[in-house]
């Protein structure tokens, strides 16, 4: 019986990873955006995009590598149109945002219908999964814990990589550096000729990147097919989560366990036999609850600094060392 | 032209729809073209579709009806600073809890169809209330909040027909609703109901109050300028609440029309996509009630279009749905406009 529950518990761990896994890279890749001072809530088109051109990369060049570039590549063309319309051309972020996903949900049905001439979804016809990376040795040394680091597709790896990675660009590149000043003080980053547009270009584009990411595991990593609308509001829980991390990877990736867990717990509530409608609410209705949860914390804070913003602003002496640089540092 | 009778501004605004538009339908006819049909064909089944004849004009005057009042909806949030992009959500538990009051009660005629509207009307308010309170307490970013209540209100509404009402023997749809609670059609050939007359209504009332009522203006103010109607003595808050409230209202209200009107029960993925079409008409018509009548129309004849252009042709109906998008796209760009150098300064779309 201890075996059993064991077992019970490492296979939720390994489902929990799995799921959590492709909001992750997405909400990663937001982190981006969100650091640049852009809100963006067209990751859940970008996400879509790149599922549909994933599989259809994988058809076309029969790999499942060139399903993930044609996807990563159509995901990267949403975010430039996002980029040009928002940053260029200064058009409302929240409108384009939705515009585009509302594009990416007509773009992938009119394409699968005029393809494949069928409705609903793409299964079969020659998708190429992503492969399972099996880590040598680890058999020998975890016993049934192997699966818990082994056996899973190289973008969840990735996935979990990308959150130390994101720290060091953050807190150690210039590119890091800029996107923060960029975000946070945008008056400071031009008075010291960092150029905004082309930063919030960089940013959105790594930004489409992973969202492309994201959405090539959807539909190559572990189920090798494209559904409409596949995504499902995993896009928007991943702003969700950026509006309440703020970008910070480690609250980002704190987050994303939160969801993948809700959503591994959900699956595994369907097979107990709960009524699957009310199951599939559970992620959204945590991704709710967190959003809600956590603005109501996160008021004495904003009071907080608003305060010492406004004193800093009064006060005649303002502190030498209040350089963007510093200031950025410090959150 | 009467270019000169108008404002420098307003022909500018124009000129650059206009250009959007062209842009728009330009990108369209290219993505018709990759999907191997050819543009033309496409525009002309569209529109033979839906103004083909007279049963095709009500068709598509049908498919506006819903659109209209959800585009009436996000004008309210709009105007109010508010993007209620949780319409969609309204609609369908407006939709449920008018089809609920439809079948489960028997009411004299009238009061039959008042009750069911009301209860609609409920229903969307009480479902973005939580999101409006966290907004204007909390500052929690209402457009995200409600896009991911509208998953958990499909889910929920499509919970309560299939486990709890639904009809015996049926396909996820409830009970039919009882004949004293149907809408009263205006044409024998046509399911088109007295609700395209309450959705010209309701806009004609809402440019109204935002035209001439002092809290009309108030909302506009908390909209475009809050710190000027906060020293202004508003309650930007209050205001914010209430336009969130009201928004989520006429959601509802268009979700009760469309069972009690159309479909006569409520059913699974019942209006799919109205509450975003709504939403995309108002914007499209800046936020003001009279425009989104003709957005909606606009959009209502290429939805009545898109049921012709998947019969004759190879094209998919969701074709309509990337023009939509595009022509969005076009006009946020608002390619005419004069662009400052900085790129600091505060983002546009004010209304």
């Amino acid at each position: 019986m201890e075996v059993l529950s064991t077992i019970f518990n490492v296979a939720l761990i390994v489902a929990t990873i799995r799921t959590t896994a492709p909001i992750l890279l997405v909400a990663l890749g937001g982190s981006f955006t969100t650091k640049a001072g852009i809100f963006n809530i067209g990751l859940e088109g970008q996400m879509l995009i790149a599922a549909f051109f994933a599989v259809l990369g994988s058809i076309w060049t029969g790999s499942s590598l060139g399903g993930l570039v044609i996807g990563v590549a159509a995901a990267l063309v949403f975010a430039l149109v996002f980029a040009v319309l928002v940053i260029s051309f200064r058009a409302n972020e929240v409108v384009v945002g939705l515009a585009l996903n509302i594009l990416a949900g007509g773009m992938t049905i009119s394409l699968m219908k005029a393809i494949f001439g069928t409705r609903g979804s793409i299964v079969g016809r020659g998708i190429v999964g992503l492969p399972k990376v099996q880590i040598p040795g680890a058999r020998d040394i975890l016993g049934p814990y192997a699966q818990l680091i082994s056996g899973y597709t190289p973008l969840i790896y990735v996935a979990f990589i990308a959150v130390p990675l994101l720290i060091l660009i953050y807190g150690r590149t210039r590119l890091g550096l800029y996107i923060r000043v960029v975000g946070e003080k945008p008056e400071a980053a031009e008075a010291l000729g960092i150029s905004i547009a082309k930063v919030r270009y960089t940013a959105a584009l790594l930004c489409g990147l992973l969202a492309g990411l994201a959405g090539a595991h959807m539909s190559l990593g572990y189920i090798t097919m494209f559904t409409e609308n596949m995504s499902s509001g995993r896009g928007f829980m991943a702003v969700a989560i950026l509006i309440f991390s703020g970008g910070d990877p480690w609250r980002v990736l704190a987050g994303c366990l939160l969801f993948g867990f809700a959503d591994a717990l959900s699956l595994r509530l369907q097979t107990f036999g709960f009524p699957s409608y009310l199951v599939l609410a559970v992620p959204y209705t945590v991704a709710l609850t967190a959003l809600f949860a956590l603005s109501w914390k996160a008021r004495p804070k904003l009071i907080r600094e608003t305060i010492e913003t406004m004193q800093r602003a009064l006060s005649v002496h303002p502190a030498k060392s209040e350089t963007p640089d510093t200031r950025s540092n410090r959150s | 032209m009467k270019t000169a009778l108008l404002p420098d501004g307003l022909t500018r605004t124009l000129a650059g729809q206009v250009l959007a538009f062209a842009v728009a339908l330009s990108l369209g006819a290219v993505i018709i073209l990759l999907i191997d049909e050819n543009p033309v064909t496409v525009f002309m089944t569209l529109m033979r579709g839906a103004f083909g004849d007279a049963e095709k004009i009500a068709g598509t005057l049908l498919q506006t009806t819903p659109i209209l009042i959800c585009g009436i909806a996000a004008c309210i949030g709009l105007r109010g600073g508010m993007f209620n992009v949780g319409i969609e959500g309204q609609l369908f538990l407006g939709g449920f809890a008018a089809a609920w009051v439809g079948f489960a009660f028997a009411l004299p005629p009238v009061l039959h169809v008042v009750v069911a509207i009301a209860c609609a009307i409920l229903a969307g308010a009480a479902w973005v209330a939580i999101p409006a309170f966290f907004r204007v307490r909390y500052g929690t970013n209402e457009v995200v909040s409600t896009i991911l209540a509208n998953y958990i209100a499909i889910l929920l509404t499509s919970y309560f027909t299939i486990f709890l009402f639904k009809r015996p023997g049926g396909w996820s749809e409830t009970p039919p609703i009882l004949a004293t609670a149907y809408l009263p059609e205006l044409f024998s050939f046509s399911r088109l109901n007295v609700g395209l007359l309450i959705g010209l209504f309701l806009a004609i009332a809402t440019a109204v109050f935002f035209r001439w009522a002092s809290t009309g203006y108030g909302v506009t103010m908390v909209g475009s300028a809050p710190k000027f109607a906060e020293y202004g003595g508003i309650n930007v808050r209050k205001v914010g609440f209430g336009v969130l409230l009201a928004s989520g209202a006429v959601g509802g209200l268009a979700g009760g029309v469309e069972t009690l009107g159309v479909h006569h029960r409520f059913m699974e993925g019942f209006a799919p996509g109205f509450g975003f079409d709504g939403l995309i008409a108002a914007l499209l018509a800046n936020g003001s009630p009279i425009g989104t009548i003709f957005t909606a129309l606009f959009f209502g004849a290429l939805r009545a279009g898109s049921l012709l252009l998947e019969v004759d042709t190879t094209a998919s109906r969701e074709i309509i749905t990337v023009i939509q998008a595009l022509i969005i796209l076009a006009v946020s760009a608002d390619l005419m406009m004069r662009r400052r150098g900085d790129r600091t300064g505060e983002r546009r779309w004010k209304f």
